[in-house]
């Protein structure tokens, strides 16, 4: 291939941004990267251009079992991530002197420490049977509710509802029904849901299914996450 | 959280003189946002998690490398998650399947949360909405999922070939009407 194109070359940089090419593909585009400034900067371009949709993607606070492993594996000393919070920040700026910048600084230092409630974690991600995930179960602070939510808009005309269900020992537990539009969400108490289960959400007749239990096709489900 | 970009950059510049404190920081300000990420493009929280604990490690290894002149240091640490992300899920089958899309993937495009990024995310929009459904879909469905192109065509139900085509004319379209 003509890799001198510049036709060629931005095609392939964008083709790589969005994520399509092969994993060889990919691999032999890297190679192309690494002693490559110009196209560094046609892929730094595309991502800019792609990039306000993850600048949208829905804050999840991962197991702290992932830090736990990047420390490890990078022998880091143990710099306690806890302490490196909102706080660790602020004393970090202290003991920043950035005096040209001091206006600017003094803006962020504001937007740093503002106390922010910590992210959701996740309990669990209910996929329908294409892998797709349809509904995001997070729970904020410990003993909190369990908040379900849909990660996206789901066609589903009024005759019908979406019922959610905890299932332990393959038995169902009727949690309640779920409105399937962004913004909205359906909080749980956390002692229902099982920790060795499975939530699920069955298609029901409105008003949610009469007999207690499934009557519709499972639609999602998803094992609950283990928690740290 | 990442609407704090002179922080990150400060971070990040920390982090490459071997600061473990700074980097500490930088994971706490900026994991959630990149696990989310990694979660919508991966489906599956283990996936994600790996491609997660890998991310930063790239980012301990590779903070030198991030110019502040060629974009926010977000910009940065959300392009290396989504390489690690995609490296993951392309070492494994998955999907097999096809689907009918029903819905509209604009209406899955959430506003980013960063007020400067704002304003990119509405000519983003625009721009997308000019292409035509099948393609658009392609893209934003490749972009969203992660999905190749393989999937893309099982899912649109048209030739692999066709998919190809589509993607292509539809990022040049694309990048002339963002750089317009």
């Amino acid at each position: 291939m003509n890799y001198d194109s510049p036709e060629l070359r931005e095609q392939l940089a964008a083709e790589y941004v969005l994520g399509t090419m092969p994993l060889l593909v990919r691999r032999r585009f890297e190679r192309l990267l690494a002693d490559d400034p110009e196209l560094r900067r046609a892929v730094e371009d595309w991502n800019a251009r792609f990039d306000p949709i993850d600048y949208g993607a829905t804050v999840l606070e991962p197991p702290a079992r992932v830090w736990r492993a990047v420390e490890r594996e990078l022998a880091l000393p143990r710099a306690s991530a806890a302490q490196a919070g909102w706080l660790g920040s602020l004393a970090f700026w202290r003991g920043a002197t950035l005096a040209a910048a001091a206006l600017a600084a003094a803006a962020v230092v504001y937007v740093g420490v503002r106390p922010t409630p910590a992210p959701p974690s996740v309990v669990a991600i209910l996929s329908d049977d294409k892998g797709e995930p349809g509904w995001i179960a997070t729970r904020s602070g410990r003993g909190g509710d369990v908040d379900i939510a849909p990660i996206r808009q789901v066609a589903l005309d009024a005759t019908h509802a979406f019922e959610l269900w905890a299932i332990a020992d393959g038995k169902p537990h009727a949690l309640g029904l779920l409105t399937p539009e962004p913004g909205h969400s359906l909080a749980v108490q956390a002692a229902l849901v099982p920790e060795h289960g499975v939530l699920a959400v069955s298609l029901e007749p409105a008003g949610g299914s009469p007999t207690g239990l499934p009557t519709g096709p499972v639609e999602y489900k998803g094992a609950v996450l283990q928690r740290e | 959280m990442t609407d704090s970009p002179l922080l990150l950059q400060e971070l990040l510049r920390k982090t490459a003189a071997g600061d473990a404190a700074a980097f500490a920081t930088l994971y706490k300000q900026t994991a959630g946002k990149l696990f989310g990420v990694a979660i919508r493009i991966a489906g599956r929280g283990e996936v994600a998690e790996d491609a997660l604990q890998e991310c930063f490690v790239l980012v301990w290894q590779r903070a030198a490398d991030y110019d502040p002149t060629r974009g926010a240091a977000m910009s940065w640490l959300i392009a290396i998650m989504r390489n690690c992300t995609l490296d993951r899920l392309r070492r494994r089958a998955r999907r097999p399947e096809g689907y009918a899309a029903a819905e509209s993937t604009l209406s899955r495009l959430v506003a980013p949360d960063t007020a400067s990024k704002g304003a990119e995310m509405r000519a983003l929009k625009h721009c997308l909405g000019e292409l035509e459904e099948q393609p658009r879909e392609a893209v934003v469905l490749a972009y969203l999922y992660g999905l190749t192109r393989e999937e893309l065509a099982e899912r649109l139900a048209v030739p692999v070939g066709t998919v190809k085509s589509w993607i292509r004319r539809s990022l040049e379209r694309l990048r002339r009407c963002l750089d317009r």
